[in-house]
């Protein structure tokens, strides 16, 4: 019962798609056709699992705060913010062996990205700050700052005055395997996912989050100390998205630059709800959504539609396991009334 | 009222009842918490329907379905809890729920009205003023000029002096009088024995749902009240082994906790309990009892005053340090609080203590023990579960209560607070937890009980305080009880230094 | 064009918006959907415009297309009683999705735009005069949207009814009113003017159809209606300072200052929202004028 609902909606959120396309011209058959075709092919296989490889970090990342009901929107902030951090290690250690840069930029991108995360934590933990506004906020407080970066200080002098910096050196690029753009970061990513479940399920954290995610006052009364754990959970939330930053700069695009990720932190919110907030589940699913985006390309590419269908795609699939989510809930309520 | 009979699941809270009221009378309507007075009402009201019984209003038999039908008939209700909406003004509050006017709210024409009756029976408001302004008295007054503004010939009164001052209780009592004057009818319900009988002209005495008597103004006695209101009805009796009391693990010096609305809860009280001690803190709920558990468990924070365990100041202690410290907390609220209800039997029975060996080794939980502990907790308990890993939420009211007690008595506590263990439990239940209650107090703990039920409070304690209105107004041990001045002292009549 | 009258332009979308969303909160229901209703407004309008050349029609549109999104919002929030937040969230998504998906044709193109016109004897009045009464409809609209909104919100029954939902809805339903109505009401309302305030964007403030219009604007609305104390006339003042930040923002670059690194400018609407923020949290713990107590809280009969 709790996997077919979603399964269904999940089919029925893509199908309900159809009439978009046909209102743009387009036959849905053809459509459904390319986005199906991504999943069938090695090529697009491989492709969905590169593109999930910063989903996975990201979502996994989101299942700790939203686990307390803390709502973490700025996923995607926290991933420019790893990024940029990632980079800055590339500009001052470039001719360090790869094993310590790459290292280097791994934890500088977690901490940068941790810190992001801290801030809106700390705000709503000893302020009660509206947490959905403030990460909101400063998504494009990082965005900008790197477009800053980009544009400006970092920019490179042989870019034909295009928003990126140089291309990475090959020690700042993660190791791949070969044929595929597929990084190192996919292991990262499935290590983490097998972290945060464990932490979830096997720690004393993992416990206090579910206390707190069903009420402060019950967390109060068992000692929570919900400053200490917002910090914790946000500082690993955030850092997890910044490493999924700088897989993106070190594994796929080699570089920093304007728009570096388009979406991916809105897209792990997503991934993590409908994973129900189980890091093992969002792996599937995040390969699942890394397709969608390869199809997205396809889409844009063979019949001319805009890279926002993806988008689309998630919202309407999103909005149909809410849905169906909470007929569940209501046929539960009622067999027991 | 006749033959009214109102029940609840596992309680029948009125049984076949009998209240009448004439006009111009106010009539005093006597009984301790659970008695059945404001469930009676509220079935006046139109807030709760009977399953048996009838209502006759001058003379004709009606059907009260809804407070509006109940408005209609010129019956109105001032609740123990205002049904205000904070930052709303006097004036809105009054007009909500009305059908005129429809769209534009005339708001000079209603503040006059409001302001002329007012002016009528001197309750001063002003009608611009927000309700998160005024003060408990002033919110008083607003909920009584929303119920005369509809037209109430009826008034119900539910513990109203409970959030008043002395001068705001001469005040409301003036107004009452007025209104009987004017051949209005006021009920109103109360425990409190001085104020029923000064301002009442018949009083009817309730108790655990059923009528007890009814008695004219002439007839008036407190002390006959007080026995009426608290009975001599004992359940049983458990075996308590006389123990020698040892020395104090917990002392309270002076302490001040404010309450949710601004007011002081617990005013410069000063208590000790004893290793091998049980203090019963008997009293009609709402008297400062939970505020005080809180504030000793670290829920609520300490306004001035000492806390101290074992000799040490707890009072600023974060609550994870008072659970480590040895003190043992079942809360009044065991759903939301206490025992979460999305989580397992099992969760929750390491709630509070998860934190410690052998449940977790400050990283890692022990799952392996958390299991056998919940295994030995629901034997030992006779927790009725399917299993350890159902929801909380799929137990029984009692289930509950065991689950809480079996976690919180398990870890050897210096100090037990527990408010109101066995309310809502049935008669095994009850007996069980209070078998356990005294096994502690045999082994060496020190316990704090709140309670309302006087058998209980006698049964198990072995020194007694009374609460009313924040203090404490009288300490005796168990054997020294009167039945009497306690319902005296709870009455508020009474102080016993 | 003066600094105050651009102020006034690129503050009417957040008049626009703010104003819905207060009722919409007020009523008890929070709504994250603006951004995305925002961006499907400003596409409607610009394509009915773009085909039909009807601006009338294509105001209508738009604030019809900010409807349709609302009411899936209302349907999971109030009568399924989903968590808000996600709800709102995936109509942004959705919203912004469908105005990229469907608005690619219309990438660069222009369409006819709403033009000014001065209210005779105002506009003379100097500096005022032609700040605010030489503007487009949309702007006379939207001021006096906030006017008369604050009137029925404070002054009439269906205002009281409204906030009184959104405060303790189960009072409000045992005196008998229909608080799922009022909800439904106050959630369409929120999204006809967030539809209304994007067709302002792609009808009046940009020349051309770009994706990504709305830059951010939908969430700001939100940030607004907590500072505006959920009141229609603050958010007036809230709604003027936000747009006097983007209007100082073109000014500056226009002027040379900070074409170095224009980010930073671009930045100030976010971080004056975030620095708003925390002093209105700080404000709020102290005054008890705050939010709406049972906002994010689906109602249900019987729960107390």
């Amino acid at each position: 019962m709790t996997i077919t609902v979603p399964v269904i909606s999940l089919v029925l959120g893509f199908l309900s798609a159809a009439p978009l396309f046909l209102a743009v011209g387009v036959n849905p058959v053809l459509a459904y056709r390319q986005v199906l075709g991504v999943f069938l092919d090695v090529d697009g296989l491989t492709e969905s699992l590169t593109r999930g490889i910063p989903l996975l970090l990201a979502s996994v990342g989101l299942c700790l705060p939203f686990k307390m009901n803390f709502w973490n929107i700025g996923a995607e902030g926290q991933l420019f913010m790893g990024a940029f951090g990632a980079t800055a290690m590339v500009f001052l250690l470039p001719e360090s062996s790869a094993f310590v840069l790459l290292g280097s930029m791994m934890i500088v991108g977690f901490i940068f990205g941790g810190i992001w995360g801290l801030v809106p934590g700390y705000l709503k933990a000893r302020l009660e700050v509206n947490e959905v506004l403030s990460t909101l906020m400063l998504n494009f407080v990082a965005i900008l700052w790197v477009d800053y970066l980009v544009y400006g200080p970092w920019r490179d002098p042989k870019g034909f005055g295009f928003p990126l910096t140089p291309m990475f050196p090959p020690n700042a690029r993660l190791p791949w395997i070969p044929g595929t753009r597929i990084h190192a970061g996919l292991v990262v990513g499935l290590i983490c996912a097998g972290l945060v479940y464990v932490f979830l399920a096997r720690t004393k954290w993992g416990y206090e989050l579910k206390v707190t995610g069903e009420s402060r006052l019950a967390a109060k009364y068992a000692g929570i100390n919900y400053l200490k754990l917002t910090l914790l959970v946000m500082f690993i939330s955030g850092g997890l998205a910044g490493l999924a930053g700088m897989g993106l700069v070190s594994g796929i695009v080699l570089r920093l630059r304007h728009g570096i990720s388009p979406g991916y932190g809105f897209s792990a919110i997503i991934i993590a709800w409908l994973a129900r907030l189980n890091p093992l589940a969002a792996v599937p699913v995040s390969i699942l959504f890394g397709g969608l985006l390869v199809a997205g390309d396809a889409l844009q590419i063979g019949l001319g539609l805009a890279f926002a269908t993806s988008l689309v795609f998630q919202a309407l699939i999103l909005l149909f396991v809410v849905g169906g989510d909470m007929l569940t809930r209501y046929k539960m309520a009622l067999t027991w009334a | 009222m006749k033959e009214i009979v109102k029940k609840f699941p596992g309680v029948v809270a009125n049984d076949h009842i009998n209240f009448d009221l004439g006009a111009g009378e106010v009539h005093g309507l006597l009984g301790e918490n659970g008695a059945g007075k404001t469930t009676l009402m509220n079935v006046l009201y139109g807030i709760l329907r009977p399953e048996e019984g009838d209502i006759y209003i001058r003379g004709e038999r009606v059907d009260i379905g809804s407070p509006r039908e109940a408005i209609s008939l010129g019956i109105g209700m001032v609740h123990q809890n205002f049904k205000l909406v904070e930052p709303h003004t006097v004036l809105e509050n009054i007009l909500l729920g009305l059908k005129e006017p429809a769209f534009l709210l005339n708001l000079k024409d209603a503040a006059e009205r409001v302001l002329e009756i007012s002016k009528r029976y001197e309750l001063p408001v002003d009608p611009k003023a927000r309700i998160w302004q005024l003060s408990m008295g002033e919110r008083q007054r607003v909920e009584i000029l929303k119920a005369l503004y509809r037209g109430a010939n009826i008034l119900i009164l539910d513990e109203p002096t409970s959030v008043l001052t002395p001068p705001e209780t001469r005040e409301l009592f003036r107004f009452i009088t007025q209104m009987a004057a004017e051949g209005r009818s006021v009920v109103f319900i109360t425990h409190k024995l001085d104020e029923v009988m000064a301002v009442s002209d018949r009083v009817t005495v309730l108790r655990a749902g059923r009528n007890v008597d009814t008695v004219d103004r002439q007839e008036l006695d407190k002390t006959k009240l007080a026995s009426m209101m608290v009975g001599r009805e004992v359940l049983f009796t458990l075996q308590k082994n006389p123990i020698a009391a040892g020395e104090p693990v917990l002392e309270i010096d002076k302490l001040t906790v404010m309450g949710d609305k601004g007011l002081a809860a617990v005013k410069n009280l000063t208590l000790a309990i004893r290793k091998r001690e049980i203090l019963g803190i008997a009293g009609i709920a709402g008297n400062g009892q939970r505020e005080l558990t809180e504030a000793i468990a670290g829920m609520r924070p300490v306004a001035s005053g000492q806390i101290r365990l074992s000799g040490k100041e707890i009072g600023r202690e974060s609550i994870s340090r008072r659970i480590g410290g040895g003190i043992a907390y079942i809360p009044e609220d065991r759903v939301g609080v206490a025992a979460p209800q999305g989580l397992t039997v099992s969760q929750d029975l390491v709630l509070r203590r998860y934190r410690e060996e052998p449940f977790s080794n400050g990283v890692f939980l022990n799952q392996h023990e958390i299991d056998s502990n919940a295994d030995t907790l629901i034997k030992e308990f006779n927790i009725m579960v399917s299993g350890k890993d159902v929801p909380a939420r799929t137990l029984s009211g009692g289930n509950l209560q065991k689950l809480i007690l079996a976690r919180e008595l398990s870890g050897n506590p210096k100090l037990i607070v527990a408010a109101y263990p066995t309310r809502g439990l049935d008669v095994g239940a009850t007996e069980y937890v209070r078998s356990l209650l005294l096994k502690q107090r045999d082994t060496g703990a020190a316990l704090l009980m709140v309670s309302e039920d006087l058998e209980e409070i006698l049964s198990l304690s072995d020194r007694i305080a009374v609460m009313y209105g924040g203090e404490i107004v009288g300490t005796f041990s168990a054997s020294e009880a009167n039945i009497e001045e306690i319902g005296l002292m709870m009455g508020g009549s009474l102080r016993k230094p | 064009m003066s600094l105050l009258a651009h102020t006034v332009q690129a503050g009417t979308p957040f008049v626009l918006g703010t104003i819905g969303e207060i009722y919409a909160e007020r009523s008890g229901v929070l709504n994250l959907g603006v951004e995305g209703m925002m961006a499907m407004g400003a596409l409607t309008a610009f394509m009915t415009s773009f085909y039909t050349g009807n601006l009338g029609l294509a105001i209508v549109f738009a604030m019809i297309a900010g409807g349709l999104l609302s009411l899936i919002h209302a349907f999971l929030s109030i009568t399924m009683r989903a968590n808000q937040i996600v709800s709102g969230l995936a109509i942004t998504i959705l919203g912004l999705g469908l105005s990229g998906f469907l608005g690619k044709p219309m990438i660069g193109m222009t369409a006819p735009r709403l033009g000014s016109f001065s209210i005779p004897i105002l506009a003379e009045i100097p500096v005022v005069g032609p700040v605010l009464f030489s503007q487009d409809v949309l702007v006379y609209a939207s001021i006096l949207s906030a006017l008369v909104l604050w009137f029925v919100l404070f002054k009439t029954r269906p205002g009281l009814n409204a906030r009184s939902a959104g405060e303790n809805p189960a009072m409000a339903d045992s005196l008998g009113l229909n608080v799922y109505l009022i909800r439904y009401v106050c959630v369409l309302f929120g999204g006809v003017m967030a539809g209304l305030a994007g067709a302002y964007l792609s009808l009046m403030y940009t020349p051309l159809w770009i994706e990504g219009m709305t830059a951010g604007r939908g969430w700001i609305v939100i940030a607004l209606t907590i500072f505006a104390t959920w009141n229609p006339l603050r958010a007036l003042l809230g709604a003027y300072l936000f747009g006097g930040v983007y209007a100082l923002q073109f000014r500056l670059q226009a002027i040379g200052i900070g074409t170095q690194a224009p980010q930073f400018l671009i930045m100030l609407p976010y971080l004056t929202a975030i620095v708003g923020l925390v002093v209105i949290s700080a404000e709020a713990v102290k005054r008890r004028i705050g939010v709406p107590a049972a906002l994010g809280l689906p109602y249900v009969r019987g729960e107390s």
